[in-house]
């Protein structure tokens, strides 16, 4: 068996297994859905079982023929991929109270640096960016941004 | 043939504010298609929130999307010739013969060939959309909840049976998307379903959320591990026009590719990327007598060019007369009209033929404006192949951040947007499509919807889904398209196997294996 056709099989098996284990959480909250009246026969939770049951039958068929699957990142290359969703996080988590500006500056100095660029670049490119679309967003298309509490 | 909501469409697309519109999207769509990374869907699905904030009506935000739609079947060529990197799934074929001749110095005139056969196919495709999508709203008139509900499951079959090589993993893709669409309050009953209490998630996931986590998040990551792979753009162009005699060889191969895109885009859930490899396969069967196709042959440019934009206004004769979207592009611009309360249907056509007229009418004129900025700037796109990732990436994440932020004004569904783009990366990884997930989830509540007034029309009786001789057919065609497929390759199996045992006593060779 090639090195390909191994990663599909594993990932296609642990990929299953999730979904299968998603589609039992799913039918059974879906089967203990409350509701106080219905008017149609079918009610809120016929749908949400048969999704789940069908999802059970599709892991099946998944398992014994997983296809193509491209192998995860390892080393650093997962640590700078792992670092994205971070920075989006804290990013977003500031959002509010740091306001746009500093927070798009930091997201969009994080992407950078985790993208290779020299930390010059990036700062220039991530003032860029914050003022890019802040003149695009607020400006030209009034759209409601937070200034923070730093600027509001 | 009553063609009065097209002439009605022009004068809705030749306004001002429409023009404009449609020329923004024009050059947009064609630079999302040429950057490799982005694709039609993550170009829609980023400037969705902000028409949408910008207060556009309905009409004007089809356009603009329908121009970027457009643009980037155009525009995903100049990456496939020049980098040998296809800017969306459709122009993966364009890169089999488009970049051996940029190899052989001829880019300028490949991309000439393929802005003419895109030309071509755009307006063979739009010609059958004004045709075709009265005679289908026609027919779709007298459907019912259970023929809506049966024709939604035969586009489920199709989707699973011809798109890509892995049919189970395209049907978890639409279950996935059906089972996102249950989320929320129950309108008929009155239930939260997976709200898990947050108040929140009462209206269900927001459509925006979904498409831009799955598309444009997933696909930051996606760019991050795939970079410095070492692709290198090809500068020099050589001349930018074509030969006559070239036009005169592929005018055979555009009208039989646009008339097979534009077919295969008329069945619901298909895309461009099997149009073009339908084209290119059936052109090479008729026409590879020397064995050029793969080598550089114009035909071999011109069929999937050809067959990838007919098939993009051929996706949208089901979105819009049956509200069916018939790729995951048109599934995320079904998804747009939603957002306006606008549902698509027969119906669509004579309520609001601005829309529909509108959209069919700047086809026409989208297809004239890219051609006319295609060949003179395709420089200018050509060096949008040069922005580094640092630079481009973080732009897409505060895009993705912002147009999320501007339709919520929360920090909740930015960080549901998150959560869902990290799923759609992980989904990624295991080979899943993303566009079958938007399909589900577009199709989900109305599919739900039709099922359970069907049902509550026959009174729990599950015979009303098979009493109308349109459920029948419907049907019929469903369980023929899923099982097709599987006999067709079986048999052809048995034809090897069959020919490899009879071989040597025909040709009395010793067998080799």
């Amino acid at each position: 068996m090639s090195d390909n056709a191994r990663t599909a099989l594993v990932i296609g098996r642990i990929s299953a297994l999730c979904l299968f284990g998603l589609a039992v959480t799913y039918g059974v909250g879906g089967a203990s859905i409350e509701y106080a009246f219905s008017s149609d026969p079918l009610g809120p939770r016929v749908v949400p079982v048969a999704l789940a049951l069908i999802l059970g039958l599709l892991c099946v068929f998944y398992v014994r023929s997983p296809g193509t699957a491209e192998a995860f990142p390892s080393g650093r290359l997962l640590w700078r991929v792992l670092a994205i969703p971070l920075v989006l996080v804290f990013c977003v988590a500031v959002f509010e109270t740091a306001g746009f500006a500093i927070s798009i500056f930091l997201l969009t100095l994080g992407t950078g640096l985790i993208f290779g660029a020299p930390l010059g670049y990036a700062a220039a490119g991530a003032a860029g960016h914050a003022a890019l679309w802040w003149f695009i967003f607020s400006y030209l298309l009034q759209v409601y941004l937070p200034t923070g509490t730093l600027f509001g | 043939m009553n063609l009065d909501y097209l002439w009605h469409g022009f004068t809705v697309a030749l306004t001002g504010q429409n023009l404009l519109v449609g020329l923004i999207g024009c050059f947009i769509g064609t630079l999302v298609g040429a950057l490799p990374a982005i694709g039609p869907i993550n170009g829609i699905a980023l400037l969705l929130p902000i028409a949408y904030t910008m207060g556009l009506p309905a009409e004007s935000t089809m356009i603009l999307l329908s121009a970027i739609y457009c643009g980037a079947e155009y525009g995903g060529r100049i990456s496939s010739i020049l980098l040998n990197v296809p800017g969306d799934a459709g122009a993966v074929m364009t890169a089999l013969d488009g970049y051996p001749m940029a190899r052989q110095g001829r880019a300028g005139e490949a991309l000439t060939l393929s802005g003419i056969s895109s030309f071509v196919g755009g307006i063979f495709g739009s010609i059958g959309l004004a045709r075709f999508a009265p005679v289908l709203a026609r027919l779709a008139i007298g459907f019912g909840p259970a023929e809506y509900f049966v024709l939604m499951v035969f586009a489920f079959a199709t989707l699973g049976s011809m798109v890509g090589s892995q049919p189970v993993k395209t049907l978890i893709g639409c279950t996935l998307g059906l089972m996102l669409a249950t989320v929320g309050l129950d309108a008929t009953s009155g239930a939260y379903r997976f709200t898990f209490n947050q108040p929140e998630l009462g209206d269900g996931i927001e459509f925006v959320v979904l498409v831009i986590g799955l598309f444009s998040i997933s696909e930051a990551l996606v760019i991050l591990e795939h970079q410095g792979r070492g692709f290198t753009v090809i500068r020099e162009l050589g001349r930018m026009t074509v030969r006559a005699a070239d036009v005169a060889r592929c005018t055979g191969t555009m009208l039989r590719s646009s008339v097979i895109g534009f077919v295969v885009g008329v069945l619901p859930g298909t895309g461009a990327s099997v149009s073009s490899a339908i084209a290119y396969t059936t052109e090479k069967r008729l026409s590879d007598t020397e064995d050029t196709f793969g080598k550089g042959d114009v035909r071999g440019l011109a069929a999937p060019e050809a067959a990838n934009n007919a098939t993009a206004c051929g996706a949208f004769v089901p979105m819009l007369t049956l509200g069916i979207p018939g790729s995951g592009t048109t599934a995320v611009m079904l998804g747009a009209l939603m957002l306006y309360n606008i549902q698509p249907g027969p119906m669509l056509l004579t309520e609001r033929p601005e829309i529909v007229g509108g959209l069919v009418a700047s086809l026409f004129i989208g297809n004239f404006l890219l051609l006319l900025l295609n060949l003179p700037l395709v420089n200018i796109f050509a060096r949008v192949l040069t922005v580094p990732n640092w630079l481009l990436v973080p732009g897409i994440l505060v895009l993705s951040i912002v147009g999320v932020y501007s339709t919520h004004a929360s920090v909740f569904a930015i960080f549901l947007m998150l959560g869902i783009g990290m799923v759609g990366w992980l989904l990624r990884k295991a080979g899943f499509d993303m566009a079958p997930i938007i399909l589900g989830f577009v199709l989900g509540h109305v599919m739900e919807i039709n099922l359970r007034n069907a049902l509550a029309i026959s009174g729990g009786e599950l015979s009303i889904l098979f009493s109308s001789t349109i459920c029948i057919v419907l049907w019929v065609m469903a369980a023929a398209v899923a099982v097709l497929p599987t006999m067709l390759s079986w048999r052809s199996r048995r034809l090897k196997m069959a020919r490899a045992t009879r071989m040597p006593a025909i040709d009395g060779a010793p067998r080799l294996d």
